[in-house]
């Protein structure tokens, strides 16, 4: 795409990427995702850390933190300043949205050669498509911010946080690996709190452990939707998750 | 014992009128048909389940009987019952697995595992340890049976709806599956490798009724004895038969049995008799036996005569399915999207811009211009 790269050194404008807030996540879209988690071309994402001249031999880099409905790509710039050396990857099913965020890091990027060259955001359905970018204990960190509440029952199915998600986050987090929830729906922090409380790959952190979290305090702000909360006067609720060691026999 | 067990799903109890399903909704009226069955690995036991979301277990020893008539949440598309007998495992198209006890016959399902897409298969490996299961997207799970909230692996590859999967019973480790994207597969199911890819198309292409026709596997049947592997794929009268090479890990093709009509499902027997149901009243089983690795029709044993009459006699149980539309078809993805129209677009204002740009770079240049434009009236 040949203007689109060009037009890497300015900063998007958001009311080219206008789109509607909510997205059936169980919906066939006609998504590029890799058949398997080794066929992803993660090079193409994070060029600086995939350096044709590296020695044979060396591990290729990993993401370790994915950003699930990244949305318009603010944590994903503040884990780029804090953590400039881990690979984090945002991901979002609106395609516009998706498209305005790879813009900004394209732009962020250009700015600062040498900086934000860790994050990346990729156009996927996260409800459908985790174990095909990522293996097993492969993360350290899930953030679910602000995810879409579902307020109507028939719509629980919808959430991104259910009994059977929860077995797929536990999948590709290694034990120790921490999920961080915000949002400013009560109910749905409670509902958080219940699936994730009731799951038994999941413990909620210890208070001692959570005070000291560094990550926690910055979260409920980084992102559009935490200053849309704010601004409207809406608290935001945050949790973090730690997931626990596999059962006896589950590792292969 | 040689009378024949007949039972009518459309005599046995129906769910209470009024009773509201798991979704909140009213039950909706479903059929009698028999959506999915099993017997228990050692054959002492059957379940099926049907539309009216009936789940109906059968003891088969001393002699058949019913033992309970359960209800589901959802349509179930397949069950399988334990090594050890004690449980039936039920996916549905909500892509849920519920377990029901066999020795409290009566006892309410609980729910074990759930995928986020329909689920089209479930299987057990031989010691009961894990529980596979195969859905509409892409993905087989495996799971551990006694604690199902732990994802051991996935065996990715498959491009579309996964149709069949089934653990080889003597070669514990491997997996074979089936999908609509045309190919066998077998996996190290343990760890998720795939190790052998068989493109079905190659093999059957020749038979093809048209050039991009599908080969969806809708029945595996495996015999120990020989390692043979037989399919059937939707819509295609052809029976293709595979030898399992459990030392390469691979399937060799072996040979095809054309068929007369669409077949309908296929079995083996444990010495390696093949028994292939057809759509077809006047010869409605057919016995292939192997004779010097070439499978050749059996029309002289007394039980395909036994049994033949038998459907004969109740062709009218068979007769609703004949001329069924495709169960898979729908399964494809038929895929929506307006993201190459937005980028086309988003390519288009971006030259335009481009082209703004050049021109209030010659326009600078050019004060007349310049004057015109400052001329216009803003709106």
């Amino acid at each position: 795409m040949a203007a689109e790269e060009e037009e890497a050194a300015a900063p998007p404008q958001k009311r080219f990427y206008r789109q509607r807030a909510h997205s059936n996540p169980l919906a066939d879209h006609t998504l590029s995702y890799p058949s398997r988690p080794q066929d992803m071309d993660w090079a193409a994402l994070f060029p600086s850390f995939f350096p044709p001249d590296a020695a044979p031999g060396t591990a290729p880099a990993r993401v370790e933190f994915v950003d699930v409905g990244c949305g318009y790509g603010g944590l994903l710039v503040a884990l780029a300043e804090r953590f400039p050396q881990t690979l984090a990857v945002g991901l979002e099913l609106r395609g516009k949205v998706a498209a305005f965020t790879r813009a900004r890091i394209r732009a962020l990027r250009a700015a600062r050669p040498g900086a934000y060259g860790n994050v990346a955001c990729v156009r996927a359905n996260a409800m459908k498509h985790l174990p095909h970018f990522f293996r097993r204990a492969q993360l350290s960190k899930l953030f679910l911010l602000f995810p879409d509440p579902h307020f109507k029952r028939t719509k629980h199915k919808w959430r991104i946080v259910s009994p059977a998600m929860l077995a797929e986050y536990g999948y590709v987090l290694r034990p120790g690996g921490l999920v961080y929830t915000v949002t400013d729906v009560p109910e749905l922090h409670q509902w958080m709190l219940r699936h994730f409380g009731e799951h038994p790959l999941f413990e909620a952190l210890p208070p001692a452990q959570l005070a000291a979290e560094p990550l926690l305090p910055l979260l409920p702000s980084v992102t559009e939707e935490g200053q849309r909360a704010r601004r409207a006067g809406r608290a935001p609720n945050s949790a973090v998750f730690r997931r626990r060691p596999d059962p006896p026999a589950a590792a292969p | 014992d040689e009378s024949l067990f007949v039972y009518d799903c459309s005599s046995a109890e129906k769910q209470p009128l009024g009773e509201k399903g798991q979704d909140g909704k009213g039950t909706d009226k479903g059929s009698d048909d028999i959506l999915a069955f099993a017997f228990s690995p050692s054959g002492d036991y059957f379940a099926l389940t049907d539309d009216n979301k009936r789940l109906i277990l059968f003891r088969t020893k001393p002699s058949w009987e019913c033992v309970s008539v359960r209800f589901v949440n959802r349509r179930c598309t397949s069950l399988v019952i334990t090594a050890a007998e004690d449980k039936i495992f039920v996916a549905d198209k909500s892509g849920d697995v519920y377990s029901y006890s066999i020795t409290e016959p009566q006892a309410d399902g609980k729910l074990e595992l759930g995928h986020v897409s329909l689920l089209l298969d479930v299987a057990l490996s031989a010691d009961d340890r894990y529980i596979l299961t195969a859905d509409r997207d892409e993905k087989i799970r495996v799971s551990l049976t006694k604690a199902p909230y732990s994802i051991v692996s996935y065996c990715m590859g498959h491009r579309e709806f996964v149709s069949k999967i089934l653990v080889i019973p003597n070669c514990p480790d491997l997996l074979l599956s089936a999908s609509g994207d045309s190919t066998l597969r077998l996996w190290e199911y343990k760890s998720g490798e795939e190790v052998h890819c068989c493109q079905l198309s190659t093999i059957c292409g020749p038979q093809a009724t048209k050039p991009d026709q599908k080969f969806t596997v809708s029945r595996i049947t495996y015999c120990c004895q020989g390692g043979y592997v037989a399919i059937l794929c939707d819509s295609i009268p052809t029976v293709y038969i595979f030898q399992l090479d459990a030392t390469a890990r691979q399937l060799v093709y072996k040979e095809q049995i054309s068929l007369k009509h669409k077949g309908w499902d296929i079995a083996f027997e444990e010495m390696g008799d093949l028994w292939i149901l057809q759509e077809d009243k006047e010869a409605p089983l057919l016995l292939y036996r192997a004779c010097d690795g070439q499978w050749k029709a059996v029309t002289d044993d007394k039980g395909l005569q036994k049994m033949s009459k038998y459907i004969q006699d109740n062709w009218t149980v068979f007769e609703g399915f004949v001329g069924a539309e495709s169960y898979y078809s729908h399964l494809y993805k038929a895929s929506f999207d307006n993201m190459d129209e937005y980028l086309q677009r988003k390519e288009e204002r971006l030259q335009q811009q481009k082209k703004k740009k050049q021109d209030l770079q010659h326009a600078s240049s050019g004060q007349a211009k310049k004057k015109m434009k400052a001329e216009e009236p803003s709106l």
